[in-house]
């Protein structure tokens, strides 16, 4: 359906031309001389009329379409949402969420470049040293504790308790020193001392025996 | 703020929600863009220019249009609802008779066919009544920007098979008489009629 093909051959151009002028006309756009032209030839053109009657009675509907209005029920989360009302309507809490991470998005947006930067390093710094001082505040803190819970052990003992404990310790240590003078004097007598002080007599004694000895077929 | 988010709310409803109307093709698809546009004004509060609160509102609203016709028209759900309209309209064309109602719901089904910005642009000037400098500001354009899609839009709707059919099946062809309305004449009437709008 082009507008073209129903025209008078001879006029064709000029009612292309007609016809893009007529949102124009409608508008007031055209000027004087345009819109003399414009006239004449859509009283003279029948397609052209007709194609302009066309768009009067398109733009004539316009003016009866009525504005709308929605019904108070579709507004009515808007105005709880308004009024801070945190009851019903899954849209409302959606908009908080969003206006939480976007307001936190927008401060960081529109914080200065080194505030941007410098903050997480200066909060990552701060944590470390948090961290780390209550890390070695546990390490001070564990020998004051093994310390306590000695002293808390010790406790548990009564001095009788002690005292019999010390005289088992005592016989315990002179059955040790009665212990090792007999390992010693067994040692000394008879795996180390005499065996060597055997063969040292033997050794002198050989030696005498044969000094005693005249020597045969002495070369000399 | 809160006082005076209501009264932006009772201002600019109708014009949000008409442009939604016009600009869609179900009831409830108009009521969503209308909320949308709504909580993005409460979530917006602080950073908005309030002087130009009626072409923040506008672009919003187009901007959300336009996602509700893409997801419209990936998933087609509503068409349904509106073939009843399409049939009824068509069976206009019987008539002898022009029916203005009829002319009107299949001019409404045109202007949802369009593509934006032109359905945009005849909802804001045409049906709307708003300025040129308010559609710019609206879909950030210019002026002469805005003029080309009008007028092409509004060559684009009336190559609309249905509604040519229809008016010619009404006019006989167009064999009635034509009468030429000066354009000074009709540019009242436009802003007479729309003046609620503004």
């Amino acid at each position: 359906m082009t507008k073209v093909t129903v025209m008078p051959s001879n006029s064709e151009s000029q009612c292309y031309f007609v016809q893009l002028q007529i949102d124009g006309y409608i508008d007031g756009d055209l000027n004087e001389t345009q819109r003399e032209v414009f006239t004449s030839h859509v009283h003279s053109c029948e397609a052209c009329a007709q194609e302009f009657h066309y768009a009067q009675v398109v733009q004539d509907t316009f003016l009866e379409l009525p504005q709308i209005d929605c019904d108070e029920l579709v507004l009515e989360p808007i105005h709880r949402l308004s009024k801070g009302d945190g009851s019903g309507y899954g849209a409302e809490q959606v908009i908080s969420r969003q206006s939480l991470l976007s307001q936190i998005r927008d401060l960081f947006i529109s914080a200065p470049a080194f505030m941007r930067y410098g903050f997480p390093v200066v909060l990552t710094a701060v944590l470390a040293v948090l961290i780390s001082t209550s890390v070695l505040n546990q390490d001070e803190v564990a020998p004051f504790n093994n310390q306590q819970l000695a002293l808390e052990s010790v406790e548990i003992y009564s001095p009788e308790e002690v005292f019999q404990a010390l005289q088992d310790l005592n016989l315990a240590i002179d059955y040790l020193n009665q212990m090792g003078k007999r390992t010693e004097a067994m040692i000394g007598g008879r795996f180390l001392l005499t065996p060597l002080q055997d063969s040292i007599n033997a050794s002198f004694e050989k030696a005498r025996i044969r000094n005693d000895e005249p020597l045969q077929n002495d070369p000399i | 703020m809160r006082a005076q988010y209501q009264q932006a709310i009772e201002q600019h409803r109708q014009r949000v929600y008409s442009f939604a109307h016009y600009s869609l093709r179900a009831k409830e698809d108009a009521e969503d863009v209308t909320q949308e546009v709504f909580i993005k004004l409460w979530q917006h509060w602080q950073k908005i220019d309030h002087s130009k609160l009626g072409g923040w509102l506008m672009r919003v609203a187009h901007n959300a249009v336009i996602d509700h016709v893409r997801r419209q028209r990936s998933g087609e759900a509503n068409l349904d609802h509106y073939v009843d309209v399409d049939d009824q309209a068509g069976s206009g064309n019987q008539e002898a008779k022009f029916d203005q109602e009829i002319f009107k719901q299949q001019l409404q089904l045109a202007i949802k066919t369009l593509d934006d910005p032109f359905r945009s642009i005849i909802i804001m000037r045409d049906v709307q009544g708003l300025s040129y400098a308010e559609i710019q500001a609206s879909l950030e354009m210019s002026e002469s920007q805005v003029k080309v899609y009008l007028h092409r839009g509004r060559r684009k709707l009336r190559d609309n098979t249905n509604l040519r059919q229809l008016f010619e099946s009404q006019f006989n062809g167009g064999s009635q008489t034509v009468k030429l309305v000066e354009p000074a004449a009709r540019q009242a009437a436009n802003d007479k009629g729309n003046s609620h709008a503004k």
